[in-house]
């Protein structure tokens, strides 16, 4: 065997060696490069809109609960669940379900109608307000007497309520409601306090919750 | 000489790009440490791209009863799992209660779920390409509906 192959052998393996300890190494790089590039800010791109929905309990353990959830993700999986009630997007609600109101001519009514405050109850247990105001349905209880003394706040915008009920009769349509609330501004839609805990759902185009 | 030099030039090769592909697809990993006497631990990283590969030596007829099984919320997880590819980092859900903390996010392009609670811990993590085939490999196997 010549001198040049006997040189050869130990350089071929040399550097098979060396690529074999680069190339893996080099692609996990451009991996962990890749993967991470979306991933360096708070506040998503393309105006990307999240729903946040926030629960803590005061008593005991302190229990939080916290949900972030992409808008267009749950519009897009939303659709592909069909179980029970839920279908195409739209869940069906039976009349039972809401005590024989029919929540849609409730709905269609206030949407007609113009804005003001349509229930005021002042009482000694509760505080009721309903209302329209500035195309968006407020609905505000206050129970002052029960063991929690809870405070309910509703803020819902007109139109994701027409997309809610755009469905056919006794359904909700969720997943036009999410896309009527995609194009809304940051806003609270729920707030629920009493004495041992905190609910909050809101909108805005931050990735993680406050 | 030469022969072995050729031998061993062609079995580095296949082991570069055997090495460049596992580790391409990201690795799985599991991680479980029980705390009490005797619990076990466990602690595994599996290359992802074995996870397809391994499937098709799967019989079929375990695939289809999973798959008919799964049928409803096969689509979800689809839209879930190429969804959430195309997001940042995100936390969806985070659950504390006293000593117990459970959290699901998505990290460097994996699917994470830690659960810490006194009794033990159970980190996993798994690439969601990796979740998004297993869920197309089972949807293919679903008897017709």
């Amino acid at each position: 065997m010549s001198h040049v192959n006997r040189a050869l052998i130990p350089k071929s393996l040399l550097s098979t060696g060396f690529a074999l300890l680069l190339l893996p190494a080099g692609a996990l790089a451009q991996t962990a490069a890749k993967a991470s590039q979306p991933a360096s800010s708070a506040t998503s791109e393309k105006g990307e809109r999240w729903l946040h929905v926030r629960v803590i309990c005061t008593q005991g353990k302190r229990e939080t609960v916290r949900v972030n959830m992409p808008l267009e993700l749950a519009e897009k999986v939303l659709p592909a669940v069909n179980h029970d009630r839920l279908h195409n997007g739209k869940v069906r609600i039976d009349s039972s379900d809401v005590n024989d109101v029919d929540l849609r001519a409730v709905m269609d009514a206030i949407r007609t109608a113009k804005e003001g405050e349509y229930v005021t109850v002042q009482g000694d247990d509760n505080d009721v307000r309903v209302a329209k105001e500035g195309n968006h349905l407020i609905i505000h209880v206050v129970d002052k007497n029960g063991p929690k003394k809870s405070h309910v706040e509703v803020k819902m915008p007109m139109k994701v309520v027409e997309a809610l009920l755009s469905a056919g009769k006794d359904e909700l349509d969720l997943v036009a409601a999410l896309h009527v609330l995609e194009a809304q501004g940051d806003t609270e839609l729920v707030s629920v306090k009493d004495s041992e805990n905190t609910v909050k759902v809101w909108l805005d185009s931050n990735s993680v919750a406050e | 000489m030469m022969l072995l030099a050729k031998a061993a030039l062609g079995l580095g090769g296949t082991l570069v790009l055997a090495g460049a592909y596992t580790f391409r697809e990201g690795v799985i990993r599991v991680d479980v440490d029980e705390f009490r006497t005797g619990g076990s631990h466990i602690h595994m990283w599996v290359p992802a791209a074995m996870v397809p590969m391994a499937m098709h030596f799967v019989p079929k007829h375990h695939f289809r009863e999973a798959a008919g099984q799964a049928r409803e919320f096969l689509p979800a997880a689809h839209a879930l799992f190429k969804g959430m590819k195309k997001l940042p980092d995100t936390d969806f859900v985070e659950i504390k209660d006293g000593d117990q903390h459970a959290r699901i996010r998505t990290h460097d392009g994996k699917l994470q779920i830690d659960v810490e609670d006194p009794d033990g811990n159970v980190h996993l993590q798994v690439p969601l390409s990796t979740l998004d085939d297993v869920v197309d490999q089972i949807e293919e196997s679903a008897p017709p509906a």
